[in-house]
């Protein structure tokens, strides 16, 4: 499928000036836009020319200016860090307009340099548009404009690379109890940390490591969660995915994205504290209750493109699958899980 | 041929990317060729090079033929600290992280291993020269098995 967005296509500074003038949803005309901006009439129709591919909806109507209909809710750190009271004093959260990855710009902004230490734990970077965001295996992580949230927190462990066993599993147990919070009962994990709900994917994580193999170690944890889609953004997805708004008998009452992410946090900080204590063992038992394919037929897919099916009897102590087959039980680290017999339908 | 010069020769071959060389020196001939293809089940033990020296064809009862033999470049193992995918790039079609012949720092990033989608990078725990890579891209990984020789 051919995506009709690329990269270099991402919204500009500029664009996202005139969204934001656009937020209330009202008509504004272009002569005072321009006015605002210090800029000429020719470069906010130009600047306004093709949102419709980030997911908005603009009315330009002559004599009457823009509107935005459906007009996104803004990430706002202040918002963000107020509604989570005391546990806001834990993180430090930078929203940016764009990046190609909250992940790979948080990873660089770990790595200590001679001024400095590297961000310190507990710095989030959230991103309204993530141009080149990456899932396993360099696979895009789409959104459109305002519909889905994408953030990076950076933790530091005192343990080393080879003890973070199970760590991204633990992250997906932190969702699912966000979600619950929020009211939405029925999102089901798939090994290792997608989350499922409706029939579909709505939302991922990866997480990338550095540091020494004995410690300590620098890990961003990169979440995106969709909370509708559009028919634009949904051509550009070659999986089932779904979202919140799918999940929820009134789609108004999707959570508004700075909530969202304020419940989010300390969710993952008190999962990820209990594991730089009890490793993933102590989160083993919570990971089965909430995954979607407990002791199912399903076959694996392996990186080398052979495929093992058996019945997934869960997880071990160290996030490694466990699938019967006919003759044993075996334990894999890599591999992506289907159900049997809808395997086809997905590829 | 001394040994110095025949490691030189093997490294020329290794950062150049030519699948053969042969050279004759005097009475002596020596021919390098890589096979890249046919080492997945021997990453242990041997690197992407087999060497083999054979006398010139003239001088045949002079000179005794050499056995064929697999060279490990003498270096530091990086070695793996856990389970998962080896990858050299960070994305498919991504630059590779280094390369045979490329000097490396302490810290510098050698490789990603995933795991259970967590991509952890590993760095380099000592500074030198790459002398080799010893598991293809995509490959799955055991604890401990080396990876790069550094020398």
């Amino acid at each position: 499928m051919k995506s009709t967005l690329d990269k270099s296509q991402a919204p500009n500074a500029l664009t996202f000036s005139l969204l934001r003038l656009l937020t209330d949803g009202k008509f504004h005309s272009g002569e005072l836009l321009a006015r605002q901006l210090g800029i000429s009439r020719a470069s906010v129709s130009n600047a306004l020319r093709g949102v419709e591919s980030y997911g908005l909806n603009l009315y330009s109507v002559r004599g009457r200016g823009y509107c935005l209909n459906n007009p996104p809710q803004w990430l706002d750190a202040e918002c963000i860090v107020a509604q989570m009271g005391e546990r806001g004093k834990n993180f430090r959260i930078e929203v940016l307009d764009c990046a190609d990855s909250s992940n790979t710009l948080l990873l660089q902004r770990a790595k200590p340099d001679i001024a400095n230490g590297g961000a310190p734990g507990g710095t989030v970077l959230a991103v309204e548009w993530q141009s080149g965001g990456r899932g396993r295996l360099g696979r895009t992580w789409h959104s459109g404009l305002g519909n889905a949230l994408t953030f990076s927190l950076l933790w530091r462990f005192g343990c080393g690379l080879s003890s973070l066993s199970g760590l991204s599993l633990a992250a997906g147990v932190a969702l699912i109890r966000a979600l619950r919070v929020l009211g939405i009962q029925s999102a089901q994990l798939k090994w290792p940390n997608d989350v499922l709900g409706n029939g579909g994917k709505f939302a991922g994580i990866l997480i990338e490591a550095q540091g020494d193999v004995l410690g300590p170690s620098a890990v961003v944890i990169g979440i995106g969660l969709n909370l509708s889609l559009q028919q634009q953004v949904l051509r550009r997805i070659g999986q089932p995915v779904s979202s919140l708004a799918d999940m929820l008998a009134d789609a108004s009452a999707v959570p508004e994205r700075n909530h969202l992410l304020a419940v989010i946090l300390p969710e993952l900080e008190d999962v990820l504290q209990d594991f730089t204590v009890n490793g993933f063992a102590a989160l083993r038992a919570e990971w089965q209750n909430y995954h979607g394919f407990q002791d199912q037929p399903v076959q694996l897919l392996l990186p080398d493109g052979s495929r093992v099916a058996g019945i997934v009897r869960g997880v071990a102590d160290d996030g490694a699958l466990e699938l019967e087959t006919m003759h044993e039980i075996r334990r894999f680290n890599v591999g992506e899980v289907s159900l049997r017999g809808a395997e086809h339908a997905a590829a | 041929m001394d040994l110095r010069k025949l490691k030189t020769l093997i490294e020329l071959v290794e950062s150049s990317g030519i699948a053969e060389l042969e050279i004759s020196e005097g009475e002596e001939r020596v021919r390098i060729t890589r096979s890249p293809s046919s080492m997945l089940q021997q990453v242990y033990a041997a690197p992407q090079q087999q060497m083999v020296a054979a006398p010139a064809p003239q001088l045949a009862p002079a000179a005794p033929a050499e056995p064929v033999k697999e060279v490990q470049p003498e270096g530091h193992a990086v070695k793996s600290p856990m389970v998962g995918s080896f990858y050299r790039c960070s994305s498919p079609g991504a630059k590779s992280f280094v390369e045979v012949g490329q000097s490396v720092s302490v810290g510098d990033t050698l490789c990603i291993i995933e795991a259970m989608k967590l991509l952890n990078e590993i760095e380099s725990d000592k500074a030198g020269v790459i002398k080799a890579v010893l598991v293809e891209n995509g490959q799955p990984v055991e604890y401990g098995q080396p990876l790069f020789i550094i020398g």
